[in-house]
């Protein structure tokens, strides 16, 4: 039973954070509509034109290609502090990992990810 | 010894299967980029041997058992045979719908994610620890989410793509949650070990948490209700080869993984589940027949009916039996074909007609017959008509239920006679309604031959089903011996 | 060498014209000669076959004992060790009785193959005739050689489905399509009895095949009891009534006329029909057992002879004549083996496959040549134009009215001599009775068709060769094939029997009896038809009789009686469940179906498209799925209510 009076206080405690926020800020909020308080933003500046605008997938593709060779790193790092130890398999399976990875860069590159245009 | 002791030497032969398929992949990757556009065409070709020929490998490697890494790998009978039926429905998805693909574009890409898709589900086929259960799915996933945006020029694909990202993240996520916690109650993600240290310890309210959190997170991939809502507008969207492939490879591959974890993991804790998956496979036969009935898209419609059919394998489930084991194999099967089938015949239509509406499929029985019956024998095997195969298959798996769960088999049973209204009602269509264009259609070689031979299976399982059932029996068989 | 290897696989004796029937029917439909010959050859290959087959039977006795079986598993339900699991087997199984009738079925299959190929030319139909003629054939071969009851039952329902396609092949003719839905209903009615007799069989014996039954059922008593074996017996025998065409359910025989003549041939000689008398006799096992199921089939034979020729007395159309004599004959074979004699019965089905086909084909070649106009009284002295038909016809007439040496007498006089032996004096009176009715009606027709004066508004002419070779063949089969059980040579006895092979005494009487009421029965006929060549004493006699001869002419009434019923009971409750139906049942089900389909539509609603609402029904459901779990498990629930654990 103490078991599952914790999930059941874990559950409870999780459902009153929530909705207690949300009820709190609809009971003490000032109900005061003025045409400021109506606009998209509050304070800044009146958007200019369409808001609906598509950021270049350059960055993404960029940020994506980065990524992965980060991640290489990590697989990289403790195997070539290894590296002595090892037998030659593990050396034709971090090639063929590597050689993978070449593939996808290759395939990157000739369909024209790495050209900002 | 943990699993990720370096020392413990790999014997590659036992992936040749894998690494077949990773090299085809890749292989065709490669190809894609130094041909010219014109040439690409070919490599659904390419795809297609390459996959016949590791089928062929394959086969002869029937029989072979072992574990890789202290049981973080499985082989077996059981994998294998998962494996054959993947590779199969990709090498179907492929020859079925190469003309489709080529009008898309994007060759390439298709054919070389259709089997990096094919290798996540072999993966998980032979999954033995979490770990590599969770690598196969996203490998899967993953694959499948670009596949499913692939016609980028369409909202619809897009937007189907969008979905499946974010909600198959989400169950991603809460699989993941279960997962962890199994692995933080037992202290290991090896199913064999996490199957005896569950059977030492009393039934933690976190183990069944834990449960919940996996039924959830695999039920979505089966599209089990009510996990179940992604799939629909998916299925809608995607191009329809992938589709196919979505409603075939990727629910027999979690199936192939459910088995696997359910009956591996988490057998000391059936009574916990076993009621549970009853439950949803009765809800998921009962909403998916309902919703089916008022569609008029042949795409959204066939979703549906695969939301049923996975209700109808989650049956084999229940009894965590070798019989049902078998019973979930040999559905499987079948189902690849009749989907298949369906599928390729609706592929085509759209091909022909830019239309997936069931009112344009009219008098399709005099544009062109095959196509027309192939689409008939699928739906009637999967209404469960004998002597298809479906028949059988539904026979299999309501067998091993009938002790205990008899209000399953009645669901199941007047379902099936549901389902017989939306099915026939396409076959009326078909047969009955005159056509708005009789010109008739002419169906290009790879595609006849995929809807010749997909109808013969389903035809001949259902007459003769004794080498397949034999073949499951045995994979069914080795899941045990471990 | 070739003995063996016929024997070996005489899998390939129906699987021949069935895969002629695919070949046709996908490939060579647009040709007609061609489909014809892939048909005929096929058949006659697998006669050879099945002649090489028998040949091997019929030279070892020890078949006669332990039949030869060879099986392929064709289903298994269940796993491997688990005690209680279903295997379905196909196979062959060989002794002297499949042997004989492999052989017989196929070797007038051929001929009537052969026939069709005269009788069928012009035919918009024809390739597709030929088509079903041979899945017709195989179902038949299959039947036959069928080592367990499941795969038997199958080709008894292929054998009614192709009955159905053959007998409604004409389908613009209003008539062939009522009487094709009229076969397959009267016998779908019979194989219902007929699966639940099999099923009654699987779940008291565990097996279906046929060896295994004979054994289990030899020692019954460990099983079941009398009784629930007796109910077996008979819904096992409500399947030969219908397909044999036994009273009740033989309305549909003569209806099944309607069909081409070649069919009908088929139907009544070879095949069909014969299906039920060889059912019984392959599981004379357990009519063995059970004495009253015996008596039952002896009766009803007995009856169902008597009736048919009674009917068949009054006919005036020529294939109904011989539709009414099949019936009666049919009771013949069903009477020996009520009797327990396989001998007999298989012997009469033996001879009467002979004379029954070669009749009907006869038959049809009378009505090729008067253009199909079938009322015997409108014929006459076809003999002179028609040599060939005529005279075989006659070689007919005298087997099935038991001249000697023709084959019906001997199979006959088998008959009658078991039933004596038996001890059943009143069967055997109305078994004797039949005959001198039979000799009667049949020369009745014989000599309005053939012989006295010829009508001047016919213009017959002998059919083409095709035709008539299958006659020539046939007939010197009705001549000769009694002679191999002759009672003073009975090599016929000696293979086929069930239990132990008897010879009865000669008995000089009961063949004295049967020639003479089969010469009186001709004799009558002449004087009635022939010689009196206005028919006074035919008019008188029916005019004296007329009550009985309406009775007669309208078989009884029982078609209209069945119609009747039909009207009154089952339209009436049919009218009354409409009602019900429509207010009570269509509202509930309407309701059900509207309710199903709104709830489709209703469910739909859910189907939003927004990915919000499909993640918050995602996180329900997993809501959902933690209080299934925590109210399902046992442990968990206990855990929840505070039970021990």
């Amino acid at each position: 039973m103490s078991d599952w009076a914790g999930v059941f206080i874990f559950f409870t405690v999780a459902l009153v954070f929530g909705a207690g926020g949300i009820l709190t800020s609809f009971l003490i909020q000032p109900r005061r509509a003025n045409p400021v308080k109506m606009e998209e933003y509050e304070c800044g500046v009146p958007t200019i034109g369409p808001t609906w605008v598509q950021f270049r997938t350059s960055y993404f593709l960029y940020a994506l290609l980065f990524v992965i060779f980060d991640v290489e790193t990590i697989y990289l790092y403790p195997w070539a502090v290894r590296f002595n130890n090892m037998q030659i398999f593990t050396f034709i399976e971090m090639i063929i990992f590597i050689f993978i990875l070449i593939v996808g860069l290759w395939y990157a590159w000739k369909e024209g990810a790495l050209e900002w245009k | 010894m943990t699993p990720f002791d370096f020392s413990i030497p790999i014997n590659p032969s036992a992936l040749t299967l894998e690494m077949l398929v990773a090299a085809l992949g890749l292989g065709i990757l490669i190809l894609g980029i130094i041909s010219p556009k014109g040439a690409r065409s070919g490599l659904g070709w390419v795809s297609f041997l390459g996959l016949m020929g590791i089928i062929g490998v394959a086969i002869t490697m029937w029989g072979q058992s072992g574990e890789l890494l202290a049981g973080m790998y499985l082989l077996d009978n059981y994998a294998l045979f998962w494996k054959i039926t993947f590779m199969v429905a990709a090498a179907l998805v492929i020859l079925g719908n190469m003309r489709y693909v080529d009008k898309v574009g994007n060759q390439a890409e298709y054919y070389s994610l259709t089997i990096f898709a094919t290798l996540g589900m072999m993966v998980m086929a032979s999954a033995g620890d979490l770990m590599t259960l969770y690598l196969g799915l996203e490998l899967m996933t993953i694959a499948f989410v670009i596949l499913v945006c692939l016609r980028k020029t369409d909202n619809k694909s897009v937007e189907a793509g969008m979905k499946y990202i974010l909600l198959a993240g989400m169950s991603s996520a809460v699989l993941l949650y279960g997962l962890s916690l199994l692995y933080g109650l037992t202290g290991s993600v090896i199913m064999l070990d996490i199957s005896r240290i569950i059977a030492m310890q009393p039934v933690s309210p976190a183990l069944v948490l834990a449960l919940v959190m996996i039924i959830a997170g695999l039920g979505f991939k089966i599209s089990a209700v009510p996990f179940h809502m992604w799939s629909p507008d998916v299925y809608e969207g995607a191009p329809t080869p992938v589709t196919s492939f979505l409603s075939m490879g990727s629910k027999a591959a979690s199936f192939a993984i459910i088995l696997r974890l359910f009956i591996t993991a988490l057998p000391g804790v059936w009574e916990n589940w076993a009621m549970v998956i009853a439950i949803l496979a009765g809800i998921t036969i009962i909403i998916g027949n309902l919703v089916a009935m008022p569609q008029t898209n042949i795409k959204r419609l066939l979703a549906y009916s695969s939301i049923a059919q996975a209700g109808y394998i989650m049956v084999g489930m229940v009894t965590a039996s070798e019989a049902g084991i078998k019973g979930v194999m040999f559905y499987a099967f079948l189902y690849v074909f009749a989907t298949a089938g369906a599928f390729t015949v609706a592929a085509y239509f759209y091909n022909v007609t830019g239309s997936d509406e069931l009112k344009d499929y009219a008098g399709l029985s005099q544009r062109s017959p095959l196509m027309a019956a192939v689409m008939l024998v699928a739906l009637l095997s999967m209404a469960g008509i004998p002597p298809l195969a479906g028949f059988v298959g539904k026979f299999y798996l309501f067998k091993t239920i009938v002790d205990g769960y008899l209000w399953l088999v009645f669901i199941g049973l007047i379902m099936s006679m549901v389902s017989v209204y939306y099915y026939l009602r396409v076959a009326l269509v078909m047969y009955r309604d005159e056509p708005k264009d009789p010109s008739p259609i002419n169906v290009s070689g790879p595609v006849t031959v995929t809807l010749i031979l997909t109808m013969l299976v389903t035809l001949i399982i259902g007459i003769y089903p004794g080498p397949l059932s034999e073949v499951v029996n045995s994979a069914a068989h080795s899941f045990f011996l471990h | 060498m070739l003995v063996e290897f016929a024997m070996m696989h005489a899998w390939l004796v129906p699987l021949l014209p069935a895969l002629a029937f695919l070949v046709i029917v996908f490939l060579t439909r647009p040709f007609e000669k061609l489909s014809a010959i892939i048909a005929v050859g096929s058949m006659a290959i697998a006669c050879v076959i099945a002649s090489f087959a028998a040949y091997g039977i019929f030279t070892n006795h020890e078949y006669t004992k332990t039949p030869l079986v060879y099986a392929a598993k064709w289903l298994s339900l269940g796993m491997p060790g688990v005690t209680d699991s279903l295997m379905v087997h196909v196979g062959v199984q060989l002794d002297p009785v499949s042997a004989m009738m492999m052989f017989m079925v196929s070797f007038i299959s051929t001929f009537i193959f052969l026939y069709s190929v005269g009788y069928m030319k012009g035919d918009p139909g024809y390739s597709v005739f030929f088509a079903y003629l041979s899945l017709f054939g195989a179902s038949m071969l299959l039947l036959v050689i069928s080592s367990n009851l499941l795969q038997m039952f199958v080709a008894w329902e292929l054998v009614g489905l192709c009955s159905y396609l053959l007998i409604g092949f004409y389908t613009h003719k209003i008539s062939a399509r009522e009487a094709a839905k009229k076969a397959f209903v009267t016998c779908r009615v019979a194989d219902f009895g007929l699966l639940l007799g099999l099923l009654a069989l699987q779940i008291t014996f565990g097996t279906l095949n046929l060896v295994e039954l004979g054994e289990k059922i030899h020692n019954f008593q460990e099983y079941t009891s009398i009784g629930m074996l007796t109910l077996i017996a008979v819904l096992v025998f409500i399947g030969p009534i219908g397909k044999s065409g036994q009273f009740p359910l033989h309305v549909w025989l003569p209806d099944a006329m309607e069909g081409p003549t070649p069919v009908s041939a088929l139907i009544h000689a070879a095949t069909m029909v014969v299906a039920g008398v060889y059912l019984v006799g392959r599981t004379m096992f357990l009519f063995h057992e059970v004495e009253s199921a015996m008596q039952l089939v002896a009766v009803t034979g007995a009856f169902t002879a008597l009736f048919a020729a009674t009917i068949a007395l009054t006919q005036r159309e020529i294939k109904r004549i011989l539709a009414y004599s099949t019936v009666s004959q049919l009771g013949y074979m069903m009477l020996a083996l009520g009797v327990g004699s396989l001998t007999a019965g298989m012997f009469h089905m033996w001879t009467h496959a002979f004379f029954k086909a070669l009749m009907f084909l006869a038959a049809g070649s009378v009505l090729t040549a008067l253009h199909h106009k079938a009322d015997v009284w409108e014929m006459g002295g076809l003999i002179k134009k028609m040599p060939i038909t005529g005279w075989t016809f006659v070689i007919g007439g005298l087997a099935i009215a038991g001249i000697p040496p023709f084959a019906g007498f001997w199979s006959k006089d088998e008959i009658l001599v078991a039933t004596l032996a038996e001890g059943h004096y009143v069967l055997f009176a109305m078994a004797a009775f039949t005959a001198f009715l039979t000799a009667f009606y049949m020369w009745r027709m014989i000599f309005l068709v053939f012989f006295g004066d010829e009508k001047p508004e016919n213009h017959p002419q002998e059919s083409p060769w095709t035709m008539t070779v299958p006659l020539i063949v046939l007939a010197v089969g009705a001549i000769g094939a009694g002679w191999f059980g002759t009672p003073w040579y009975n090599v016929w006895a000696e293979w086929i029997y069930f239990g132990e092979p008897h010879h009865g005494p000669i008995n000089y009487g009961a063949m004295l009896l049967s020639i003479v009421l089969a010469g009186s029965g001709i004799y009558l006929a002449y004087t009635m038809y022939l010689k009196d060549a206005q028919k006074k004493r035919a008019r008188k006699l029916a005019e004296w009789f007329g009550p009985v001869y309406r009775m007669l002419y309208n078989k009884y009434y029982i078609d209209e009686l069945y119609l009747w019923f039909n009207h009154a009971l089952v339209d009436g409750t049919a009218r009354l469940f409409y009602l019900f139906d429509l207010y009570v049942v269509d509202g509930l089900v309407n309701g059900i179906g509207t309710f199903t389909k709104s709830s489709g539509d209703g469910l739909r609603v859910f189907q939003t498209g927004r990915l919000q609402n499909y993640a918050l029904i995602f996180f329900l459901g997993v809501l959902a799925v933690a209080v299934l779990v925590t109210f399902t498990g046992p442990s968990a629930a206990s855990l929840v209510l505070g039970g021990v654990k």
